[in-house]
């Protein structure tokens, strides 16, 4: 129900009025702060009871509602949460399973390399297999790292350092051509420092900046924007790739997750992972929105140091 | 040089015995702690490669029973799980080098001749040692805390971690990578830049003549090297 229709109702009857706000606020439709426009429209003390009465009952019964829809959301989060733990604690055993097999399989290709069994070449392929197999193991270490790593507290001028990643990727083989432009709000004042952990915060800022220019075609601009409201300082990085389909959202920050859009381009599964875990150990955010063959916008939210 | 390498795991011992010898190294194998402390006391190694994660005791039981009994048999541990703390961890144990698995077979035989260059200790050896000193400059390992003369000097926790572990394996050249690996616990190439910023850091607290360093010094194209003199200090 819109306001404005309710207030017209006011005027016809304030007992109606009254009763249609508490039904309105049992269902959830009516927020309990409209209830001062029924007083000052009444025109008789028995529709002013009734209607406050029904007020008082939708607000009380609106308020349960409200409860329950808490305790609901809190444990849809709860079961969220111990998912999120028992995938965490699953890489973590996979990830400590496959430690000793690769040293195994690293020192056996060395063995046969220098035994000269390498007639047909299979043991660079193979060689290239298991390095392929060890960063993996060595990404979930780092992942596993950010968990028991002592942070450092500093502050930390986040548009320093968006500038300072923008440059380090420019000097990267092959993307001297791939321009990254910088949007960072000027006036009245440049975003202020955050507090946190500065070399962490490169990595989150280069991971989602690596991203961006992974998942776009090499002649589409990638933006990067910060701006800073007061209480947060947020980096935004946009490109106009390929997108992100609306089933992979919710899933693009859990280890290992590989979007279908993802599988062509070579990468972990963990570098917006890794981006989520640091901003949420800043008490900040990340937010991925995407459309599919427009583009995504991963927005790192983080608190400014003073907030 | 006498190698003792000790990890339960068959697959690792049988691959890296002949790895090792080809590398010029007589290899022994010990398969879990007990066996390894019995072996490092009849065979004396020159180095011990020990494996964390071992029945009867563990890697890191061991390396303390060793140096408690003052055996200061150099240590490189192969780390499980491989977090910062795990790392640190090893080092306080009195290990002198740990290495992640699953690595690079030819690091660790990097890693053992730089180990061996050090010199076979008689005493403790620098890595179990709680204080170091080089000049009037001192670090607590324990407190984190640096000081120059008696007046404390003010790093961050990552500047100290940079500056220990170059002063442990003071007179090595120690690429940025491997300083990212270590301490950080990620080596993305472009991540080096977080080492320049510490070493920066280091430099401008000690007060640094970056042309004439007294304690670091850049290997342009390769990395740092803590160019002074490390002792344990009382």
């Amino acid at each position: 129900m819109k306001s404005g229709a309710a207030i017209a109702t006011i005027l016809v009857s304030p007992a109606l009025a009254g009763t249609i706000f508490g039904v309105g606020m049992i269902l959830g439709l009516i927020p309990s702060n409209l209830v001062f426009v029924s007083l000052q429209a009444n025109s008789g003390i028995l529709p002013i009871v009734a209607g406050i009465a029904a007020s008082v009952v939708g607000t009380l019964v609106w308020g349960i509602q409200a409860h329950q829809r808490r305790a609901l959301d809190g444990a849809i989060a709860v079961e969220r949460r111990s998912q999120l733990e028992a995938r965490r604690r699953f890489v973590h055993r996979l990830n400590h399973e496959l430690k000793n097999p690769l040293t195994a399989m690293r020192a056996g290709l060395a063995n046969l390399a220098a035994g000269g069994l390498d007639a047909d070449g299979s043991l660079g392929t193979v060689g290239e297999q298991v390095d392929r197999l060890s960063r993996l193991v060595d990404d979930l270490r780092k992942l596993a790292d950010l968990e028991t790593h002592g942070m450092e507290c500093e502050p930390v001028d986040v548009v320093g350092l968006v500038r300072e990643v923008a440059e380090m990727v420019r000097a990267e083989p092959g993307r001297s051509c791939r321009s990254a432009q910088l949007h960072i709000q000027e006036i009245p004042w440049e975003p202020g420092p955050v507090r946190g952990d500065r070399d962490l915060l490169l990595l989150a800022i280069y991971n989602l900046l690596d991203n961006a220019l992974k998942f776009s075609p090499a002649e589409s601009p990638v933006e990067i924007r910060v701006v800073e409201d007061g209480t947060w300082t947020t980096v935004e990085v946009a490109d106009a790739g390929t997108g992100i389909a609306a089933y992979d959202i919710p899933h693009v920050a859990e280890e290992l997750y590989r979007g279908r859009g993802a599988q062509a381009v070579e990468g972990s599964g963990l570098g917006l992972a890794l981006v989520e875990r640091v901003a949420s150990l800043h008490d900040g955010s990340l937010i991925v929105r995407s459309r599919s063959g427009k583009g995504t916008v991963a927005t790192l939210r983080l608190p400014l140091h003073n907030s | 040089m006498k190698i003792l390498l000790a990890d339960d795991e068959q697959a690792i011992t049988t691959e890296l015995v002949p790895f090792l010898r080809r590398s010029g190294f007589e290899v022994q194998v010990a398969h879990d702690g007990e066996e390894t402390l019995r072996k490092v006391q009849s065979l004396r190694p020159d180095v011990l490669v020990l494996d964390i994660v071992m029945p009867l005791l563990d890697g890191r039981e061991v390396c303390r029973r060793l140096r408690t009994s003052s055996n200061w048999t150099p240590v490189i541990m192969l780390t499980h799980v491989g977090s910062a703390g795990e790392r640190a961890m090893s080092l306080e144990e009195g290990a002198d080098d740990y290495l992640n698995k699953p690595f690079d077979p030819f690091e660790l035989v990097a890693r053992i001749k730089a180990v061996l260059r050090r010199g076979a200790p008689r005493t403790q050896s620098i890595a179990a040692a709680h204080r170091l000193s080089s000049g009037d400059l001192a670090i607590d390992r324990p407190s984190r805390r640096a000081f120059r003369g008696k007046r404390e000097i003010a790093l961050t926790g990552k500047g100290f971690a940079v500056l220990e572990y170059l002063m442990l394996h003071h007179g090595e050249v120690v690429a940025r990578e491997r300083l990212l690996d270590e301490i950080w616990g990620w080596d993305y190439p472009a991540a080096t830049r977080a080492v320049d910023v510490r070493i920066a850091e280091i430099r401008r607290v000690l007060g640094e003549d970056v042309e004439h360093p007294s304690y670091l010094e850049t290997i342009v194209g390769e990395g740092y090297r803590f160019v002074g003199t490390v002792d344990i200090a009382g």
